[in-house]
């Protein structure tokens, strides 16, 4: 529900008119509206495809479009760059954070500020900097280098730089997709304080946060490049707001299977683990997990998942504590040697660490491969074996590629993540690391990719779940470890987990008894 | 990038699809326009350059003189060229050819000096037994000093390209230490070179070329075979691919890195063993060992403009080989200054790059019909503030 | 042992000033490896510029000239083409040797110019080098053009996105480079060693490679490296001045060249190794492609 406005909306200040943008035959936005006022937040909705993303890029001079205007105070403009856009006094703030992570705060919102002078005065733009954060209530340490800060924090200097660079209308590129939910309602706030600065905000999001909507004064929803609503978010309830994304009632449940749970496979005991700069990412972590179990981390991201994902695959020095593997210690083993006893491996970047782009699909199987001795006899590769399993792995894994040996670089997100799913699993691990295996791929692949997590944990796999969609650890998870500044701020079997709790939990709010 | 010019539209842009004819191209059209530019070198002495190439090409490949010295030239450079090829399979830069050439020759006559070699070059010595001792020698001393570079690199990623350069200068300097003056290997007339190696020491010939010409032939296809359809070539490419999926994949980055420089360095190690022990009319360290260390640079732009192709690399290595020292037969007939082969492969190196570079470009022209609103269109932020809808 | 300090600092001058140089091209996020080439071609033109008209200031001009246009050439191919920084360099480095190898020759042998000046004692350009490493760190950490540099050598495309161009500021820092390093090669074959000899400068471009990495791009640190190689150097070429008989002369020479390696190995633990890695501009060497 809505919560009721009391200023009266003001003047619009940004207007688009039959937007439409075509590539090639898809027509990412089909004669799109929008109105935005002084002193809104006007929230755009919309699934993944539905069109945001281009009408976010055209708004802000990225893109242009193929037909239709814009309107800034009632004058049409025509950007031709981002910063062109700036000048105007539209800023966004986009989902993947711009920032230069070895410089201050100050000097990232200084950077390419025209007005600065040849000698860099950090007094000044620290009194006038300090000014904007009292005026929209921010809290942010300027002289701290970006790299510390949170990722609420990190998004806040954003925000300040676009409002030091003079931005009066703000597009915000899924502002909480990396927000735990109290940095969510934190942030909301400033932006509700930002909107009685007479500011306008327009936050482009998915369906996952309607707690959003309830800061929200208008909303838009597109759905397939077209405006399907749009209305007053008092008028508005999740249910209507969701149809109109979806276009019909979508109820998607993985139903949790239910397996008897064996023995232990892995155990980790007081695990330290150091990130890139020398500091601990994960400090004394104990846990195990047992055949048939998918233990989920449930966190914000930055806060220990990948050092630990890393150190269990052996890409990462462990500084103390023990792994163990059906008892046998793997601490310091080689990669190789985890492979040979069962470990498997899904890791974050696809393309960067999981596969090589330009390798065929055959040689990608190999990299999980290439070490065993029916693919590799007297140091000579069996390509035909590795052939014919790059095969069997496409037909079961309904791979959409030209053939095994196509580059791995012509597959999409999704069947790229599928063959990468179906070297590891084809190996039955005992104990399988899958390190934010939804990340990206559309409705159909994430299915597919969860239901062969289950499938694997059926079959007696101990599975680390590790996601930053709380929902989909919630729907797959046994347990749930939440896990804040490296530490597990508390275990909880999944019958008594639920949002606000796990939510509290990687924000560090609440602890429990691990 | 898009520009009109007088009716015309020109589009350059960047290929979504690099061929390997596009590749090949580029490395001809360098060869081409680098012969033609040190053409000028000539054209200034007033020689016709055209002349000058069909003199160098006659004397290199046509001539009872010049044919083997090519052969024997082409093949230190292809071995060089090897040196460079397989470290940069896996992404490594192998510049230490000059280094690993002069450990392998200082080897190689270590062993021969062991045996008492030195005394003179008519001693008898067991040649079947001690000359594959000198080969193993040479090729295990090279392999030792460039895997140097490579485990420096591996275990603590050192810059491979500042240690091998370093290691060059120093073996450098050593093979003075062990030729000159006082020196243990120093030669009969004390005039700063080495010792002759005695006849029952030399490596037999075939058809008038020493085997060794024959072994790198074989090694072309050797290597290509092996970084193909070996596992140890798959990590190796694997590694060169993408250092971080290989260290998911389970390869140790401190034993590809030793690895394959030690291989880098056993190939180049093969090269100073075939010019200083194998070639008619060597059979030395010479006193101007140097520019042998410096010719293998030319091994260098081989392998690049053979794509990192072993077998490319051979028709490669033949023309340099052949031109390079056919320049140096015209360099002393029309009076030139000294160099005229290193200009030859200074500005192969840059054309090679250029053109290279090039070849990843499309450029396109279509003829404009009537344009309404000509305009030089680049993409610059300029935006345009119309008059308000009405 | 007095002017062995001096002849170092002769020596450290001319890695300080090309090494300087390559430090603010690599902030910027352009990598050249082939400095040997730039100072080669400079140190060259700059020796044939000042044999031939007798006059250093000419001889000097050139060589930044070249040093300028080199860096251009080299940003040409690194920049606006995005090819391998790495193989660029390597051309430049071979273009340079092969080059000047020729063009060279016939001016074999001494400048045969009135040695350079000297400023209380001291080498010129050593306190030429000290003016520059304050110069470039002022100018890096003190103004804002500093900090647009900084920038598009650690993120260009948050850079480009703040309304910086990109490709407007690493071509500067490359021309600026050049110039750099093209005066750093003159300094050697001008002042330092002036005698013309072909691959005359023995690797110093490499070194000062090394330099640039061993200093974690401060410029202070490159000029405290410059003087370790200087006097390293002057050793190497009179060993009897500290150590008297030991080894020929021959393995005095390669003795730098070692110590450079084990430097290598000594700064690669792991507290170094952190350092190196958080002050390394993270865009280096890789090539920006303007998203349009």
């Amino acid at each position: 529900m809505g919560v009721a406005r009391e200023r009266s909306a003001g003047r619009v200040v940004l207007e688009a008119r039959g937007i439409t943008k075509r590539f090639g035959t898809v027509v990412a936005n089909d004669h799109i509206d929008l109105t935005v006022r002084a002193g809104e937040l006007h929230a755009v909705l919309g699934e993944n495809g539905a069109g945001k993303t281009t009408l976010m890029r055209i708004l802000f001079g990225e893109l242009q479009p193929d037909e239709g205007e814009i309107y800034l105070d009632g004058q049409r403009v025509r950007f031709r760059s981002p910063r062109d856009a700036l000048r105007h006094g539209i800023g966004m703030v986009h989902q993947e954070r711009k920032l230069i992570p070895a410089h201050t705060a100050l000097e990232n919102i200084l950077l390419g500020h025209p007005k600065t002078g040849v000698i860099l005065n950090l007094r000044e733009a620290e009194r006038e900097v300090s000014a904007l954060c009292e005026r929209y209530g921010f809290r942010v340490p300027l002289h701290t280098k970006v790299w510390q800060l949170s990722e609420g924090e990190k998004q806040i200097v954003e925000i300040l730089k676009e409002l030091y660079h003079g931005a009066r209308i703000l597009i915000l590129d899924e502002p909480t997709s990396v927000l735990s939910p109290p940095e969510i309602v934190k942030l909301l706030e400033s932006l509700t304080r930002m909107a009685k600065e007479d500011l306008a905000v327009i936050p482009f999001i998915t369906h996952k946060l309607p707690v959003v909507l309830e800061h929200c004064d208008r909303v838009t929803i597109l759905r397939r490049g077209r405006v399907v609503a749009e209305m007053e978010t008092r008028h508005a309830t999740e249910q209507t707001l969701a149809a109109a994304m979806v276009g019909r009632e979508v109820v998607l449940q993985l139903e949790r299977v239910q397996v008897p749970l064996g023995d232990p496979i892995v155990r980790v005991q007081d695990l330290w683990v150091r990130d890139d700069r020398g500091l601990f990412a994960v400090q004394g972590l104990s846990f195990e997990i047992r055949a048939g179990e998918i233990l989920g981390i449930a966190g914000v991201a930055g806060n220990g998942q990948e050092p630990l994902a890393e150190a269990l695959a052996g890409l990462r020095p462990v500084e103390r504590g023990t792994i163990t593997l059906d008892s046998i210690d793997i601490t310091h083993a080689p990669v190789l040697e985890r492979w040979r006893r069962g470990l498997g491996y899904i890791p974050t970047e696809r393309r960067e660490v999981g596969s090589i782009p330009t390798f065929s699909l055959v040689d990608n199987v190999l990299l999980n491969y290439h070490f065993e001795s029916e693919f590799s006899r007297w140091g000579i590769l069996a390509s035909g074996q590795a052939r014919e399993l790059t095969e069997r792995i496409l037909r079961e894994y309904s791979v959409v590629a030209a053939g095994p040996n196509a580059p791995a670089r012509s597959l999409s997100g999704g069947n790229l993540q599928k063959v990468i799913l179906g070297r590891v699993l084809s190996r039955k691990p005992r104990f399988l690391i899958a390190c934010l295996p939804t990340h990206g791929l559309d409705v159909g692949a994430a299915e597919f990719v969860q239901r062969k997590l289950l499938e694997a944990k059926q079959s007696g796999t101990a599975v680390l779940l590790i996601s930053e969609d709380l929902d989909e650890i919630l729907a797959l998870s046994d347990r749930i470890a939440a896990i804040y500044e490296g530490q597990f701020t508390g275990i909880v079997p999944a019958s008594e987990a639920n949002k606000e709790l796990v939510g509290e939990l990687m924000a560090g709010l609440r602890r429990e008894r691990v | 990038m898009r520009a009109v010019i007088g009716g015309y539209l020109i589009r350059i842009e960047r290929r979504a699809d690099l061929r390997w004819w596009h590749t090949t191209l580029a490395s001809v059209l360098a060869i081409v326009f680098s012969l033609f530019l040190v053409g000028f070198a000539f054209l200034r002495v007033g020689a016709d350059p055209l002349e000058v190439y069909s003199e160098i090409v006659r004397y290199a490949f046509l001539s009872e003189f010049g044919l083997p010295q090519t052969i024997n030239r082409a093949t230190f450079v292809l071995l060089a060229a090897f040196a460079l090829i397989v470290p940069l399979r896996a992404g490594l830069w192998n510049i230490g050819m000059p280094g690993q050439i002069y450990a392998a020759t200082l080897a190689a006559f270590g062993v021969a000096y062991a045996f008492g070699a030195k005394r003179s070059v008519n001693v008898q010595l067991p040649g079947e037994l001690i000359i594959p001792l000198m080969l193993l020698a040479a090729l295990a001393a090279s392999a030792v000093y460039a895997a140097i570079a490579g485990f420096l690199r591996g275990r603590f990623q050192v810059n491979e390209i500042v240690t091998t350069m370093m290691l060059n200068w120093a073996m450098l300097w050593i093979v003075a230490h062990m030729i000159r003056e006082g020196g243990p290997f120093m030669g009969r007339t004390a005039e700063g070179e080495g010792f002759t190696l005695p006849t029952s020491l030399r490596l037999p010939q075939i058809l008038g070329v020493p085997l060794t010409v024959y072994i790198a032939v074989a090694l072309a296809v050797v290597l290509t075979w092996f970084l193909a359809k070996t596992t140890l070539g798959y990590r190796i490419r694997t590694y060169g691919e993408s250092p971080r999926a290989a260290e998911y994949a389970g390869i140790n980055a401190t034993r590809i890195s030793t690895l394959v420089f030690a291989l880098g360095g056993l190939l180049a190690g093969l090269a100073g063993y075939h010019y200083f022990a194998a070639v008619p009319g060597v059979f030395k360290i010479p006193k101007n060992y140097a520019d042998f260390g410096d010719f293998s640079f030319y091994g260098l732009i081989t392998g690049l403009i053979a794509r990192n192709n072993p077998i490319a690399a051979i028709p490669v290595a033949v023309l340099f080989g052949g031109v390079s020292g056919g320049a140096r037969f015209m360099q002393g007939k029309l009076r030139l200054a000294f160099g005229i082969d290193y200009a030859l492969l200074g500005v192969l190196m840059i054309m090679m790059v250029a053109f290279q570079a090039l070849a990843h470009y499309s450029v396109r022209v279509e003829r404009q019909a009537a344009v309404p609103r000509p305009q030089l269109e680049l993409e610059r932020g300029e935006s345009r503030v119309e008059s308000p809808r009405h | 042992m007095s002017s062995l300090l001096v002849i170092s600092l002769a020596a450290a001058a001319v890695f300080a000033i090309a090494a300087l140089g390559e430090l603010l091209e690599q902030r910027a996020g352009i990598l050249n490896v082939g400095l040997e080439g730039v100072m080669l071609l400079s140190g060259t033109f700059g020796f044939i510029a000042a044999k031939t008209s007798g006059s250093y200031l000419q001889g000097f001009t050139v060589a930044i000239l070249t040093g300028a246009l080199v860096g251009l050439l080299h940003g040409f191919f690194s920049i606006t083409l995005g090819s391998n920084q790495v193989v660029n360099g390597m051309a430049i480095w071979i273009l340079g040797f092969g080059l000047t190898t020729y063009i060279g020759y016939p001016y074999t042998g001494p400048l045969g110019l009135k040695p350079f000046p000297t400023v209380a004692g001291l080498p010129t350009f050593f306190l030429v080098a000290l003016g520059l490493a304050i110069a470039i760190w002022f100018l890096l950490f003190k103004t804002h053009l500093g900090l647009k540099l900084r920038s598009v050598g650690e993120n260009p495309s948050v850079a480009e996105a703040s309304g910086i161009s990109v490709t407007g500021l690493r071509y500067l820092a490359a021309i600026l480079a050049g110039m750099l390093v093209g005066l750093g090669g003159a300094v050697y074959s001008l002042v330092y060693n002036p005698v013309w000899n072909y691959n005359y400068l023995q690797g110093w471009g490499f070194i000062a490679l090394a330099l640039v990495f061993f200093s974690l791009w401060n410029p202070f640190l490159v000029v405290v490296g410059a003087v370790f190689f200087g006097v390293l150097w002057q050793l190497s070429l009179y060993p009897e001045l500290l150590f008297p008989n030991i080894f020929s002369r021959y393995i005095w020479r390669a003795m730098p060249f070692v110590i450079t390696i084990i430097v290598f190995i000594v700064l690669s633990t792991r507290w170094f190794r952190l350092r190196w890695g958080a002050t390394k501009p993270e865009a280096l060497g890789l090539a920006y492609q303007r998203e349009n």
